[in-house]
């Protein structure tokens, strides 16, 4: 019953589904699975929206989810990630401010997650969110917190990442080259109604060939204003083109380490060495885990 | 301050003013006329929100709120009706509008052209603060830039047209009702001002001369807080600060346009639902404040009512407000001398530590680029979240003393509150109806062909960059309406959310109550496998935001996951937060009276939608005892009003709601 009214894109019902995969206690595992299992294959692609706090992401999305729908006939989840208190564990979950749709809308979904105090610019079921969401709707945007932990889990997450900049002296662009001038797909230059927006163009321009070896061409490079709605409509296009890159075997791999580390640590990695887990599926394999590592530290000692 | 050469025997008495209006043009037209029989010697208006934020009376979002703050105006033919019998040209009409303000203006200008009035006699004010608005008050409509430009046209069309007319009005009342510090009310307001001259300048619309003369029509709104000596002294640095910015930016060489011009409503933040009847000392006092100082007196001042925390005032309790103004003014010998404060070296100390705070804070906000990127970055609004927040600990823990909220609670029952209607007042709620026949009237009656166009030229001058003013004049007697007017704009300008300034805001409040609370939520995000999820929102169009902003800082601060959207929500809106956001609980804030009809609709929305078993719903404002008692009956599991202060009984309440289920 819930599962057709989720296939209808019933908000209630889709995000009745959300907080089961949102949801920490052991038992939810189970749930998923069948939840999983009963939806079939997943079928759409994930884009990765990530940038510096302030450079307008969620005011960005709050333009190019409309603009995508007005273009296609497809529908779009976003998932925006917000950071936590360290003292209350609370988070302010403020994205949704800036990132009004319609009311109704039911090609449009939008849900915030906190990132539990964590370091990565991901909630911890960031993950786990996306696996049902796929299967629900056909493009899933999830914008991170911020840029500089981990963006190995955006890339892995998504198949496509986009970083959202705005205009930046020469200085902060150095500081860009870095490290996270590699991660991003695609760059999107935000704010481009500010007059610097021209110059910080083209140093980012020049940047990339010198930061990027790697690319055999210069990687796109949009020009955007959320605030005129200038340059969104390409983005759009761009976003709706998107094919997979990775495969969800690959990418439950990844997460599955995630998750041992998180959970488990240097000892979960030790016992996860050489093991093929992941056989009997994701939440099979975290079922499983926790009984399995406990026998394994048992017969060690 | 210098002191004039001959002072005149006795200073004259200060504007005297009840902001007032409610229900319909009708009836505001009538507690005017008895108001002006009173004594009364200026007409301060109070607009409902749908009128103040640019929707006519039945548009859906309207609906709820017509002629609950104030009175409701559809089109030229209210103003008949709200100033019938009211010389034009000889009464000075303060309007407290924002949002609308030029369309408001066009329709007393268009007012006196039918009546044959001579239009560049007339005096009054505009409030048309828009920085305030995305401060602290919530009316506003536009993007930034756009509502600058409606200000500085009317200013640069009331300078030669209606000389009298204050085009706009530099609040800093608000900001002191949103927590803002004296510094913070120096500083935000001055900067306010001297962002609004450098456009002004920067339009190049007036010669020096005009310049010179457009300073000179800038005028405060300023408010006086109980702290009274601390507060006159900040009126004395605002005059000083004021003089020096207009000689030393600005240039301007003649001394009575560098003038410090204000008006005052005394504070209603202090203002206790808890022994109301303290109250009247408490607007005693703050009144001193700003009439006491002779060269830092107000030319105009409006007094809050004993019962505001409670409800809307009646006309009795304005009465009451109105007499202690009459007796300051006429029985006291307030006015006989020259200052009182010049020469005193305590007073002079604090008005120059306030002076060097207020300027630094000035300084950094002009080199940031001026109030309009201070309002765009969340800078100003995250300042007075912060002190807000500040003070509802200080409350809290006592640190502050609140007479008769959090010492000396013990009282006897009031009198006051014993009568068949409990102290407050009631709007009619059949008087809806009949504007809403009217506005039908309006629409129904006009030249159509004469209102399009009249709407087209509008557009047309919005996109060509060419002034407002006279195409709204001609709308006003096309008989246009406010919706539409507003709507024209909106398909140009489009609308525009300002930072809610909560984000990063710590609250300071600590100790056992505190750990305990997080304790219970961390022990209810393990029952639950998430931790709990509060959306705080405002429904309706009351945007008096300070007391949402400091349930979710407070929700925050014990560990919930607050999703916080703002002011101006419709209830659909709220109830797709809480739904897509998987919410379990939705704390609704509503000051503006319209809180049955809000709930009901946050309660209908929450059933269709299949989850009013998954999501509870309290709701918080100035909500009499008995509308309370019918919110809970509603399903409503908790409502809270100001007796309701405390942070962590707030806190405690909700997460007992949640560990009940």
């Amino acid at each position: 019953m819930t599962l057709d009214a989720a296939r209808a894109l019933n908000k209630h019902a889709v995000s009745k589904l959300v907080s089961v995969f949102e949801d920490t206690r052991p038992q939810a595992a189970g749930q998923r699975a069948e939840i999983l299992d009963a939806l079939g294959p997943a079928r759409s692609t994930v884009i990765g929206i990530t940038g510096t706090p302030g450079a307008g992401k969620s005011s960005l999305v709050a333009r190019l989810v409309p603009a995508m729908l007005a273009e296609s006939d497809l529908s779009v989840a976003v998932l925006a990630v917000d950071p936590a208190s360290h003292v209350s564990g609370g988070a302010l979950l403020g994205d949704r401010t800036r990132t009004r749709f319609a009311t109704g809308e039911k090609r449009a979904f939008f849900r915030s997650q906190s990132n539990a105090a964590e370091l990565g610019g991901l909630a911890p079921t960031t993950f786990q969110v996306t696996r049902l969401l796929k299967r629900l709707f056909d493009v899933v945007i999830v914008e991170t917190v911020g840029i500089g932990q981990s963006e190995l889990d955006i890339r892995y997450l998504a198949d496509h990442v986009y970083l959202v900049l705005q205009p930046l002296g020469g200085d902060e662009i150095q500081f860009l080259k870095a490290g996270i001038i590699e991660i991003p797909d695609s760059f999107i230059l935000n704010k481009c109604d500010d007059p610097a927006a021209n110059q910080s163009y083209y140093q980012l321009r020049s940047s990339l060939s010198l930061a990027r070896p790697f690319d055999e061409e210069v990687p796109p490079i949009y020009r955007t204003s959320a605030r005129t709605g200038e340059g969104v409509d390409e983005v759009a296009t761009a976003m709706l083109a998107v094919q997979p890159r990775h495969s969800d075997a690959e990418r439950e791999e990844y997460f599955f380490g995630r998750w041992v580390e998180d959970e488990w640590g240097a000892t979960g990695r030790r016992y996860m060495a050489g093991r093929e887990l992941l056989a009997g599926g994701f939440d099979a394999a975290q079922a499983q885990f926790g009984p399995g590592i406990v026998e394994w530290l048992g017969k060690v000692e | 301050m210098s002191t004039p050469a001959a002072l005149p025997e006795r200073d004259r008495p200060w504007i005297i003013r009840t902001y007032a209006g409610h229900s319909s043009a009708k009836a505001s037209n009538e507690l005017y006329r008895s108001n002006l029989e009173k004594g009364q010697t200026g007409l301060s208006i109070a607009f409902d929100l749908p009128t103040q934020c640019g929707y006519d009376s039945d548009d859906p979002i309207a609906r709820p709120e017509v002629g609950k703050v104030g009175v409701p105006i559809n089109s030229l033919d209210d103003f008949h009706v709200l100033f019938d019998g009211i010389p034009l040209e000889k009464m000075n009409t303060s309007m407290t509008i924002n949002g609308t303000a030029m369309w408001l203006l066009a329709l007393y200008v268009a007012l006196a052209r039918e009546r044959g009035e001579d239009e560049s006699k007339l005096q009054g004010t505009t409030q048309n603060d828009l920085i305030k608005e995305y401060l602290a008050r919530g009316t506003y409509i536009f993007p930034p830039e756009a509502s600058m430009r409606l200000i500085a046209e009317m200013y640069e069309y009331c300078l030669e047209a209606i000389p009298k007319w204050n085009a706009s009005n530099i609040c800093s009342y608000h900001l002191q009702e949103a927590g803002a510090t004296p510094v913070q009310e120096l500083a935000f307001a001055l900067a306010n001002a001297i962002s609004l001259l450098d456009l002004l300048k920067e339009r190049g619309h007036f010669d020096d001369e005009q310049f010179e003369r457009a300073v000179g029509r800038i005028s405060f709104f300023v408010n006086a807080g109980i702290r009274f000596v601390e507060e006159m002294c900040k009126m004395r640095a605002f005059g000083e600060l004021w003089d020096s910015y207009t000689a030393d930016r600005f240039g301007v060489t003649e001394e009575k346009y560098r003038r410090f011009r204000y008006g005052v409503q005394v504070n209603s933040l202090g203002l206790t639902e808890a022994q109301p009847e303290n109250n009247a000392w408490r607007i005693i006092l703050e009144s001193l404040g700003v009439t006491l100082s002779r060269n830092a007196r107000c030319r105009a001042l409006q007094l809050p009512a004993w019962n505001e925390a409670m409800s809307l005032p009646r006309p009795w309790d304005q009465q009451w407000s109105l007499r202690l103004q009459q007796i300051l003014a006429y029985e006291t010998d307030l006015l006989e001398y020259p200052d009182l404060f010049d020469g005193s070296p305590v007073v002079q100390a604090k008005v120059q530590e306030l002076m060097d705070e207020a300027t630094a804070e000035i300084e950094t906000i002009l080199g940031m680029g001026g109030v309009i990127p201070a309002i765009e970055s969340g800078y100003m609004k995250t300042a007075l979240v912060r002190s807000m927040s500040e003070r509802m600990s200080a409350i809290n823990s006592g640190d502050q003393i609140v007479v008769g909220l959090n010492k000396w609670t013990e009282g006897l029952p009031s009198p006051l509150t014993a009568g068949d209607d409990g102290g407050i007042f009631k709007v009619d709620d059949k008087a809806a109806e009949a504007i809403i026949a009217g506005l039908e009237h309006t629409r129904a009656s006009r030249d159509t062909a004469r209102a399009e166009a009249a709407i087209e030229a509008l557009k047309a001058a919005a996109r060509d960059g060419s002034s407002l003013m006279e195409p709204s004049i001609e709308c006003a007697l096309a008989r246009v309406t406010t919706g539409e007017w507003a709507g024209a704009l909106r398909e140009v300008f489009g609308e525009y959310r300002p930072a809610t300034g909560i984000e990063g805001q710590q609250l300071g409040l600590t100790g056992d109550r505190v750990e305990v609370l997080r304790e219970r939520i961390n022990t209810l995000a393990e029952q639950m496998g998430h931790r709990p999820r509060i959306v705080v929102g405002k429904p309706g169009l009351d945007g008096h935001s300070n007391g949402a902003e400091v349930i979710a800082v407070s929700a925050r601060h014990v560990g919930f996951d607050v999703i916080y959207s703002g002011i101006r929500l419709s209830p659909d809106e709220i109830v797709q937060s809480a739904v897509e956001e998987g919410a379990d609980v939705i704390g609704a804030s509503v000051l503006s009276g319209s809180h049955i009809d809000l709930a009901k609709q946050i309660l209908e929305g929450l059933r269709e939608q299949d989850a009013d078993e998954d999501i509870a719903v309290v709701v918080g404002g100035i909500i009499p005892p008995a509308d309370a008692t019918e919110l809970e009956a509603m399903g409503i599991k908790r409502v809270f009003t100001p007796a309701d202060y405390e942070l962590m009984d707030i806190m405690e309440s909700i997460v007992e709601i949640l560990e009940a289920r």
